[in-house]
């Protein structure tokens, strides 16, 4: 089975709310203000596609858009033991949104031999728009199936996929090649690399692409020609208060306490 | 009568003594075919650098610790017997040579004062030490069976071979002087009392039969004992003594190698022969005295890592067959003590390195198998995981934390080293400091010190980045190295050359790690470079408390850089009362439990270290207990919560203390 995963790069997630700060355009975060890690569930979508090749053979390719740094993202891809990996640069300094995204991975799948599976990561911890898996399907012209947390080949064409809901789950048997956006469970925690994997991952080829050899329009990341701009991003206050409670018996205590959080349940 | 005429006849009331020449012959093939064997299978160990040069300090550590037995003499019951039994048999070494020179050499060096002195009355003496030794070794082996020793047949065998040994020579001796009525034989009391017992007993003809039957049976255990001395534990002598020499004499903060990436095929230990010679010779040189394994904190909480056991059973596969045959999954697993659950329980307190007698390594060698775990198969414990990928990702293994490295350092203007040229000194604060909230309290503490006292110093904040300790010592040296030159990089871009730092494990990778890296930095506890700000009157005591201080001393501040003093002596400074002491302290301090990435590792609460060493803490009448290291804080503040109960008791770290009782010349 020839599987692709899209590994997106994104400032952590988990930096210390006093550090992140916004970028003086106010349209997005400061680059600088945090690491940059992939995005956790593109690493689940990974970890997805090697036990299925564990399970059944196979070729993983990893692609990822964005500015040089996504190396790092792709490097540790292939210490995780992907075969192949490619990049998209972006080095236009303009963030796409979800459908340019999907457009310019597409023209580099358009690149690649035929695949059989299309992993992403159901949203990015950054932005959180989760767009991107079904974008581009569409592109593609391929069915797309969401939230998908496990997937079993059941022969030589089609696959099952479990897809988790509200309630539970519900299994989808679809037609390869498919495109699905993975979900994280139990069993897809990303697995830790070998260090000879690292050192190893070090030395094999990335291949890189700019936007012109994937013949598509230096403009496509310009704001002017994204369908979804950002317009204005602030950095929510949090705001602590403290309150105590009187009262001379320890039930009379107890009495005001939960007024005050069936009040408070009822303001918000 | 003439002292200078004293002497003995040599193989009195034996024939045939030629034959004893015979046997010599293959008693010392035997033998020396038991220690060919050894050396052999440590040849199969890599090279090793340090471990042979610097003669003559290595030439004054055997001296003090094999000769002297000053380490074996730390614990005192079995120090004293060891000795006794080591010393006695040494002299008996000698005595037997002397007989060999002046009989069968023709050097008349057996006579007069030296006979009467050292070969009859010292010898005589210094044999029934040992033969008390080995009573007393016997006492404890069959007696008291303190669990930390190998119950094994070959020990109790060793014990009543060497009685015996002991024992028929002093009737040798004995029977000897009655029956030939030695005119010198009150010189040697012990066997001029067991000869005249002996002829209230027995005809002064039966005692010559005797003497000559029993002088064969003697010869023959004492060359038996030769012969099989080198299959068993009592090769030590010799190998106890060569490891001794060829001990790691840096610090034991030191003692873990390096990898070279670029060439190294395995990555760690999970065979013999990936050890280094020196790995191989320790096996060799273990006693069995069990005294890691009783200063283990981990194996003292119940758990089942024993240090003991790790070098037993490495021994024993290295003695199969030299070796040559070891498991083919490889040591880790391969037996009880191998198994890898254990191997990362081990909190790399090095207790066991610093309670061993000869110099043995143990920590050395699980920080190497488990660099095989993590390196080559990336399996071990998952909070372990968690903190090596957030050091990979975040450079800080606090995986979830909401601290900034800068957190600490708000309001207090302190200036980035990028911009403190004039700066004397860095203050580095390390990520178990700046991101765990409790211990910025600790380190705002030091920055006002400094500030106190019109310090320059500059900081870091965003740009430290892990030591890589934590890394180190789970087993990922990969990690480890490319954090440390991360960090070099940066320090020397802003020329730093001095580091104050509150945390003994960067202090210890600064101190001892970074210079194998090519990376050498003047580094201070903040305990000892307070203690100089203190001395050089910069910092003066106004407040002096009244707080009953008890100090943690951290195993790498202590045992691993033999600091225990400076913070000591800073701590009396802020109270006007006296200091208590643990009953485990200094170098012999019992670990917090938080070290060798364990504080990331829940625990079941029936065996935590910091429990344990909570419990000996409230035992004492401290109101207040010190500690010099962020983890400790923490460790000991829930062990501490966990178990004080009503008992008033504080945890404070040793600026904090330190920066209520002082003023200096500049106010914050
Ligand atoms: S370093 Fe400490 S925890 Fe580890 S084996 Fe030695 S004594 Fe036990
Ligand atoms: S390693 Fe050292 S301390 Fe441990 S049993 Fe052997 S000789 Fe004793």
């Amino acid at each position: 089975m020839n599987i692709l995963v899209c590994l997106k790069q994104i400032l952590d997630p988990e930096v210390p709310a006093r550090d992140f700060s916004l970028a003086r355009s106010h349209l997005q975060a400061d680059p600088t203000c945090a690491d940059l890690v992939t995005n956790i569930f593109c690493e689940n979508a990974l970890e997805t596609a090697l036990q299925l090749r564990d399970r059944h053979g196979g070729r993983i390719s990893i692609l990822s858009l964005g500015p040089a740094s996504v190396e790092d993202t792709l490097r540790k891809g292939l210490a995780m033991q992907a075969d192949a990996a490619f990049m998209i640069l972006n080095d236009t300094g303009h963030l796409p949104d979800s459908a340019a995204t999907a457009k310019a991975l597409a023209a580099a799948i358009g690149k690649l031999d035929r695949l059989d599976l299309i992993l992403t990561g159901h949203e990015s911890g950054d932005w959180g728009a989760g767009q991107t898996g079904g974008l581009l399907a569409e592109e593609l012209g391929l069915p797309f199936i969401a939230f998908v947390d496990e997937i079993e080949e059941t022969g030589p064409d089609r696959l099952i996929l479990r897809q988790q809901n509200d309630s539970g789950w519900q299994k989808f048997s679809a037609p390869m090649p498919v495109v699905a956006s993975i979900t994280n469970s139990d069993h897809n925690l990303p697995r830790i690399p070998k260090i000879r994997d690292i050192i190893l991952a070090n030395r094999k080829p990335i291949t890189s692409w700019s936007l012109g050899d994937l013949e598509l329009s230096p403009d496509l990341f310009l704001p002017e020609h994204l369908l979804v701009r950002v317009t204005e991003l602030t950095i929510p206050q949090a705001k602590g208060d403290c309150a105590f409670i009187e009262g001379a018996t320890k039930e009379e205590k107890i009495g005001k306490l939960a007024e005050k959080i069936a009040a408070i349940a009822r303001s918000i | 009568m003439n002292t200078g005429e004293a002497t003995r006849e040599v193989f009195w009331n034996i024939s045939h003594g030629w034959i004893m020449y015979v046997l010599l012959l293959p008693t010392m093939a035997i033998a020396a075919y038991g220690i060919w064997r050894r050396f052999r299978s440590w040849r199969r160990g890599l090279p090793v650098a340090g471990r042979l040069d610097r003669p003559g300090e290595r030439l004054l550590h055997l001296w003090n610790h094999a000769l002297l037995q000053r380490h074996t003499m730390r614990e005192r019951y079995s120090g004293i017997f060891h000795a006794m039994i080591f010393w006695g048999f040494i002299t008996l070494t000698i005595a037997t040579t002397v007989v060999m020179l002046d009989h069968d050499f023709g050097l008349p060096i057996m006579r007069g004062r030296f006979y009467l002195y050292f070969q009859s009355f010292f010898v005589d003496l210094l044999g029934l030490l040992a033969l008390i030794g080995v009573a007393m070794a016997g006492f404890r082996r069959w007696k008291t069976k303190p669990v930390k020793l190998v119950y094994s047949d070959e020990a109790s065998w060793i014990l009543i071979l060497a009685a015996v040994i002991l024992a028929t020579g002093f009737f040798l001796e004995g029977w000897r002087i009655v029956v030939t009525a030695d005119p010198w034989g009150t010189w040697s009391p012990v066997g001029y009392a067991t000869g005249f017992l002996s002829a209230k007993f027995f005809s002064l003809d039966t005692l010559t039969a005797l003497h000559r039957w029993c002088w064969w049976f003697h010869l023959i255990l004492v060359f038996g004992f030769l012969a099989w001395a080198p299959f068993t534990k009592m090769l030590h002598p010799l190998t106890s003594a060569l490891n001794i020499y060829a001990a790691n004499l840096q610090p034991a903060g030191a003692s873990l190698k390096t990898v070279d990436f670029e060439k190294a095929e395995n990555f760690g230990v999970n065979r013999l022969d990936q050890f280094t010679w020196k790995d191989l010779l320790d096996l060799d040189a273990c006693t069995e005295c069990g005294r890691c394994t009783e200063a283990c904190p981990a194996h003292a909480v119940g758990k089942s890592l024993s240090p003991r056991d790790i070098i037993l059973d490495l021994r024993d596969t290295l003695h199969r067959k030299g070796g040559r045959n070891e498991p083919d999954t490889g040591l880790i697993g391969s037996t009880d003590a191998l198994r890898p659950e254990r191997l990362f329980e081990c909190t790399s307190c090095a207790a066991c390195v610093d309670a061993c007698p000869v110099s043995i390594e143990q920590l050395p060698k699980i920080v190497d198998m488990r660099r095989h775990k993590v390196m080559e198969e990336a399996d071990f414990p998952e909070t372990m995981q968690q903190a090596i990928s957030s050091l990979e990702k975040r450079k800080h293994p606090f995986a979830g934390t909401e601290s900034s490295r800068t957190d600490w350092m708000r309001e207090l203007n302190l200036p980035h080293a990028s911009e403190a040229q004039d700066a004397e000194v860095l203050v580095w604060a390390g990520c178990g400091t700046s991101l765990v909230k409790r211990n910025q309290k600790s380190i705002r503490s030091l920055a006002e010190l400094l500030k106190k006292a019109g310090v320059k110093f500059a900081v870091l904040g965003r740009d430290e980045k892990c030591s890589g300790d934590v890394a180190r010592r789970i087993g990922n040296e990969f990690l480890f190295e490319s954090l440390a030159k991360e960090n070099i990089e940066t320090l020397k871009k802003f020329n730093v050359r001095r580091v104050i730092t509150s945390c003994p494990h960067c202090f210890n990778t600064f101190r001892n790690e970074y210079p194998q890296l090519g990376a050498p930095f003047e580094t201070f506890h903040h305990s000892q470079f307070l203690g100089e700000l203190i001395k050089a009157g910069r910092l003066k005591i106004t407040a002096a408390s009244e707080r009953r201080i008890a100090f943690h001393d951290p195993c790498y501040l202590s045992r691993h850089n033999g600091v225990t003093e400076e913070p000591r002596a800073l701590l009396q400074n802020t109270s006007r009362n006296s200091m208590r002491e643990l009953p485990r302290n200094r170098r012999n301090s019992f670990c917090c439990g938080g070290g060798g990435g364990m504080s990331f590792v829940d625990e079941p609460p029936d065996k935590r270290v910091n429990r344990e060493r909570a419990e000996e803490i409230l035992a004492t009448d401290a109101d207040t207990l010190a500690v010099g290291c962020p983890f400790c804080t923490t460790m000991m503040e829930d062990g501490i919560n966990a178990a004080k109960g009503d008992r008033g008791i504080e945890v404070k770290e040793l600026a904090e203390l330190l920066n209520e009782a002082t003023s200096g010349p500049n106010p914050i």
